[in-house]
């Protein structure tokens, strides 16, 4: 592995939902510490494409590397992979049946084989770092979505993993509830973690980005700084997408 | 507890001075409370009048009259040298039953209860819409249903009355022959418990295996699950008990007494519709839940068994527990295996009480052992699922639309 290795490389994925072609022949690279993020209208590929990231996702066509792995190889241990991705989504999809706690432990003891003492110590010092320790024995149905979601995201983080994947995390949320969560994106971010970040929220998407990609019918259509990209757009779908959000 | 004090915050507004929402219902009114009281004295009428005068008869132990001695109730009288036998057991108590029906007040608190229901239904009938408060039209409404039914009640059992009492008294409700088969009812209760315990907690274990198997992506994996599931749903299960005793036991010679066969098929027929139950849980969880899982790195059967099954299981206790009611009654097919006395389930063993006194009384005590034992388990499994559900779905409890 090369110095210069991204962390994440995808090389001509394609994906087809039947009839239907999702991602028509996308490259990406990911370098650590970056922030992507990810915007284009809805039905664009945006979160098939970082679904493909983690392979929840197979792509139909073209590889995927991890860290210098080929994760899309048939020989691949996605199971290990994915010890290494976070992902946070839209609809939180925490465990009902378990505390907030034992959310964040869980994957800890049964996959990583972490002792149960330890488990515990990673996953509160994560819920406090998302401001839900108060929180760590109550069940999801007793929380808000804001909370919910920043439970989810102490649940990845607890995997200490190398990269994040978030698939517009708030979209689902009450308008007062966005700020929290974002907030904790920002933090995140400045802590310097690699980030893939699919949203909507435009005003954050130029905070957080140290990159941007816009997506349309399943093809990157501009690459650029956010800045850069809100203020001068070179490609006319960009800027009539932009004028539309912004 | 105070998790729960929470959530009731929530859903009421601020907290207020009274525990618990304000009464908003209104104040009854002497008119609806005097329909609801009408209501409910018809139906004591119609239904406690009539025990009410059975159990007097009982109580006072009447000899037999002359009207019993003419439809052949007579006390029992062992043969002798000289005489057969004659006379029926229990015929005093048989006497009573019918002397109490055939009684005038039987007949008076009958038809009491039917008038009184009947005026008490068509009054809430034609007021219920005038009612100011919300308590007062829901008291009229109560009353007149219940009015309803002392009138269904009262022509249901004056219409009875009026049929060959002294028959059916002396077949179904002789008590006295079921003297001496206690202990064998209550072995037979462990009988049919046992058949029906064992039968559900293999066939759980049995349908959670199969139904993991048929969810495969797999068609190798899928094809012989779903063989298996469909076999034991398309034959009937006293074929099935045939064949295995029959013809697996007997025939081949398997090592297996006739109750451990009927066991072995009560298990592996009820395994087959579990896991339909149980494929249809784990199916109802959703796709997201799978999905959280393997992005931690769990494997496919780490997510199962961890978050898919556990939630799956609670959606699946109420159709498991019809399933288990239904195995209750369906123990009763043992009788084509000939199992011995003391094996025997409760049909079987009221049928064998049947057989010998030739008396219809044990199949009625039969329905009691069978109440005995399912009431109190509904009860249970009501109480489980409730407490269940309670983390899961804590909001969605107790709470009405419309």
């Amino acid at each position: 592995m090369s110095a210069e290795e991204p962390l994440v490389r995808l090389e001509g994925v394609q994906k087809w939902f039947g009839n239907l072609h999702v991602l028509k022949d996308v490259d990406l690279t990911l370098g650590s510490k970056e922030v992507l993020v990810v915007i284009g209208p809805s039905g664009s590929g945006k979160s098939t494409l970082l679904r493909c990231v983690n392979l929840l996702e197979l792509p139909t066509e073209g590889r995927v590397w991890f860290d210098g792995r080929d994760v899309t190889d048939v020989r691949a241990d996605l199971n290990d992979v994915r010890t290494h991705i976070g992902i946070v989504f839209q609809a939180y999809n925490l465990f009902p049946q378990m505390t907030a706690l034992q959310n964040a432990t869980l994957a800890l003891e049964k996959v990583l084989k972490v002792s149960k003492h330890e488990a515990r110590d990673r996953a509160m010092h994560q819920l406090a770092k998302v401001g839900m320790d108060h929180k760590a024995d109550a069940y999801p149905g007793q929380l808000s979505g804001g909370q919910q979601q920043r439970i989810a995201i102490a649940r990845a983080l607890a995997m200490e993993p190398r990269l994040m994947l978030f698939d517009e995390v708030t979209s689902a949320l009450d308008p007062e509830l966005v700020g929290e969560v974002l907030e904790v994106m920002l933090r995140l971010a400045g802590d310097g973690m690699t980030m893939m970040v699919v949203t909507h929220e435009m005003g954050f998407a130029r905070e957080v980005g140290t990159r941007m990609i816009f997506m349309d019918e399943g093809m990157l259509v501009e690459e650029g700084e956010p800045r850069e990209m809100y203020r001068d757009p070179q490609q006319e779908r960009t800027r009539q997408f932009l004028a539309k959000v912004l | 507890m105070a998790e729960t004090a929470g959530i009731q915050d929530v859903m009421t507004g601020p907290a207020s001075p009274a525990p618990g929402p304000p009464e908003l219902r209104g104040s009854p009114s002497g008119f609806s409370r005097t329909i609801i009281i009408a209501g409910f004295a018809a139906l004591l009428l119609a239904i406690g009048g009539m025990l009410l005068v059975q159990i007097a008869y009982a109580v006072e132990g009447g000899s037999i009259t002359p009207q019993c001695r003419e439809l052949g109730i007579t006390p029992f009288v062992v043969a002798t040298d000289t005489q057969p036998a004659s006379g029926i057991r229990g015929a005093r108590g048989v006497c009573n039953i019918i002397s109490a029906i055939r009684d005038p007040w039987t007949r008076a608190f009958l038809w009491s209860g039917i008038v009184v229901g009947a005026v008490t239904m068509f009054v809430a009938l034609f007021t219920y819409r005038r009612m100011d408060t919300r308590r007062r039209r829901e008291q009229v409404i109560t009353g007149g249903v219940v009015g309803l039914q002392a009138v269904q009640a009262g022509a249901f059992l004056l219409y009875f009355s009026s049929g060959r009492v002294d028959r059916f008294a002396t077949q179904f409700l002789n008590f006295e022959v079921l003297k001496g088969y206690g202990f064998g009812f209550i072995q037979a209760a462990k009988n049919t418990l046992l058949l029906a315990f064992g039968g559900e907690l293999g066939g759980v274990i049995v349908g959670l295996m199969l139904a993991m198997l048929v969810l495969s992506q797999r068609r190798a994996v899928r094809a012989p699950a779903r063989a298996y599931i469909n076999f034991f749903r398309g034959t009937p299960l006293i074929w099935q008990l045939s064949f295995f005793y029959f013809g697996l036991v007997l025939g081949l010679g398997l090592p297996f007494d006739v109750f451990q066969a009927a066991l072995i098929v009560f298990m592996l027929n009820t395994g087959a519709y579990a896991a339909e139950v149980f494929r249809a849980g784990i199916q109802s969880i959703e796709r997201g839940q799978m999905e959280a899982a393997r992005s931690l790195g769990m494997s496919y059967l780490q997510a199962m068994r961890y978050t898919i099954v556990p939630q799956a299981v609670r959606r699946v206790i109420p159709p498991l527990m019809n399933e288990f009611v239904i195995l209750i009654k369906d123990t009763a097919l043992v009788l084509v295996l000939g199992l011995a006395e003391n094996q025997l389930d409760i049909y079987n063993y009221a049928k064998e009480g049947y057989s010998s006194t030739a008396n219809a009384t044990f199949f009625v005590a039969a329905a009691v052992g069978y109440l005995a034992v399912t009431l109190p388990l509904i009860r249970l499994v009501n109480a489980a699922e409730r407490k269940l559900r309670g983390g899961l779905l804590g909001l969605s409890v107790g709470q009405q639309g419309i």
